[in-house]
């Protein structure tokens, strides 16, 4: 233990709690969290998918087959499923978009003198905006898909 | 390899994936209801157009190899000993190539195979 | 006069199995820094504190440390710009602890080394033998000024989550570095740069997070740094500099004589 304590390393942590730091940062671990999320979703999704064509074992398009997964996920649970999907999905598009503009300085700031207080160019609200533009689009998208999966529009 | 030609292929894809994903949201329940979307003779008829099925080949090309890369970048942060690294490249080309199989076998008997009730 | 609770960390990795956090009340005055704090405590409570400090102005980087749950340097920090009634101060995180709030930056400064943060010129014999000053432009200078202020105080390494857990990882500090002497018009060394930071543990595995801008007290902003030298790293060169390719360039000699403008070191 005292090995560990000794290394003082953060580890998966620091990754996953940005307590105490800057939206950024926040905008890291969610990118990161909705990133695996959504690449288990798929997974699963390829499975869902295939029962179009009767599961692993089939050989193409079965309406029984097809109805039998829509009776496992067409429900209560699977839709919020997909509400939760679409909030993860949307926020990683939008920040995702954000992050290859930052990451290649189109929307950052260019280096220059500097005075104290100084405020970090890298963190400047241009880029940052982004971030609560994916939250809000992400809120608006789980809303919509809320109300076209559980109130019957769209 | 490089690993900027890895960081330019995830954003690459990452770019495509966004253009795709917001058109697979908008054909499942922008377009057309919910539930005429998700219908067997929808989805049949998605499968077996052309560009449709193009289009959800490359969908399931794009997003599973941003995925996979996605995920072999947090593990090679996880950890960095060599068999470390071999193990995670060596199950980032499988699992792409297992899922994406899986997924085109799904398509082309869809739109080739046999319907049945 | 109001006391200040202050909890600092204490630990002997040859000693002691958990880390421990020990209360101290220190007496508080106006435009009391957190290490006027510890150094009270330490002067007038318990000598058995060890921690790093020299300057007490923010320019030797030696007392970094975890105030609040944040690293700050303790010079820099007043107790009164901190919420709370209580002052935490830990080691930085993601360095190995030699004792209480001291941390082993070793590898810091050697992944720092590791970058090339120098000026290299493709003429050796000009580079060890220089006939003339090396200018550069005033907006040329600004171009890299602000990361010439790093003071390499390990703070921007202790906040980034990449270092967290990758110790392959160069980190926040070097990447800046290795962006200020590869966008600096005098330096020639930029590819060879670019080389050893295109690898699978190195530039890439920054994802913007910012956290090393958001804590650095010096105004360095490292993640505008690294942003702007990825797109350099992706194209596998060094940005052009004026007059690259001219034959003086090439052979290493300024492009302008002696005393002709302003130079910097950084």
């Amino acid at each position: 233990m005292a090995k560990a304590a000794a290394k003082n390393k953060r580890g998966i942590a620091g990754w996953l709690n940005p307590y105490h730091y800057n939206a950024e940062r926040w905008a890291y671990t969610f990118q990161r969290v909705t990133g695996v999320a959504v690449l288990l979703y798929v997974l699963g999704h390829l499975g869902d998918t295939s029962f179009f064509v009767g599961g692993p074992t089939g050989t193409g398009p079965s309406a029984s087959s097809w109805a039998f997964i829509g009776t496992v996920f067409e429900n209560t649970f699977g839709h919020t499923i997909l509400v939760l999907l679409v909030l993860a999905l949307v926020f990683h598009g939008v920040n995702g978009i954000r992050l290859v503009l930052s990451e290649f300085g189109l929307i950052l700031r260019k280096p220059s003198a500097i005075e104290f207080p100084y405020k970090p160019k890298a963190l400047a609200s241009g880029q940052r905006a982004l971030i609560y533009v994916g939250i809000a689009t992400a809120v608006l998208s789980a809303i919509w898909t809320y109300l076209v999966l559980f109130e019957g529009m769209g | 390899m490089r690993e900027s030609r890895l960081m330019l292929l995830q954003y690459v894809t990452a770019l495509l994936a966004v253009a795709l994903v917001s058109i697979h949201l908008m054909m499942q329940g922008v377009i057309l209801p919910y539930d005429t979307a998700i219908s067997f003779n929808n989805m049949l008829s998605i499968y077996r157009n052309a560009v449709t099925a193009v289009f959800l080949e490359a969908l399931l090309l794009v997003v599973l190899v941003h995925g996979f890369n996605g995920l072999r970048i947090i593990l090679y942060e996880l950890r960095q000993t060599k068999p470390w690294t071999t193990w995670v490249d060596v199950v980032t080309v499988a699992a792409v190539i297992g899922t994406v199989a899986y997924g085109t076998r799904t398509v082309i008997l869809a739109a080739f195979g046999v319907v049945s009730a | 006069m109001t006391d200040v609770r202050l909890l600092v960390q204490r630990f002997d990795p040859f000693k002691d199995e958990e880390p421990r956090l020990v209360e101290y009340k220190v007496p508080k005055r106006e435009g009391m820094t957190v290490l006027d704090a510890i150094l009270y405590a330490r002067d007038y409570v318990d000598h058995s504190i060890a921690l790093r400090f020299s300057c007490r102005q923010a320019s030797c980087g030696s007392c970094g440390m975890k105030i609040n749950g944040r690293p700050r340097l303790a010079c820099y920090t007043q107790v009164d710009e901190l919420a709370g009634e209580k002052v935490v101060a830990q080691p930085m995180e993601n360095f190995a602890i030699i004792r209480d709030l001291v941390t082993d930056l070793g590898s810091f400064f050697e992944k720092h080394a590791e970058v090339v943060p120098q000026l290299v010129r493709s003429d050796l014999q000009e580079q060890e033998h220089p006939t003339s000053e090396y200018v550069m432009k005033p907006e040329e200078l600004t171009r890299v000024l602000q990361f010439t202020y790093c003071i390499k105080c390990g703070l921007c390494t202790s906040s980034c989550p990449t270092v967290a857990t990758d110790s392959e990882f160069p980190g926040p500090q070097a990447l800046a570095q290795a962006y200020r002497y590869t966008a600096d018009v005098r330096d020639e060394g930029g590819d060879g740069r670019i080389a050893i930071l295109d690898t699978p543990h190195g530039i890439w595995r920054c994802h913007f997070a910012g956290s090393c801008s958001y804590v650095c007290p010096k105004g360095v902003d490292p993640a505008l740094g690294i942003q702007l030298l990825k797109r350099h790293v992706m194209s596998g060169h060094a940005p052009r500099k004026a007059g690259e390719g001219s034959p003086t360039a090439k052979a290493g000699i300024p492009a302008h004589g002696p005393g002709s403008g302003s130079s910097s070191g950084g």
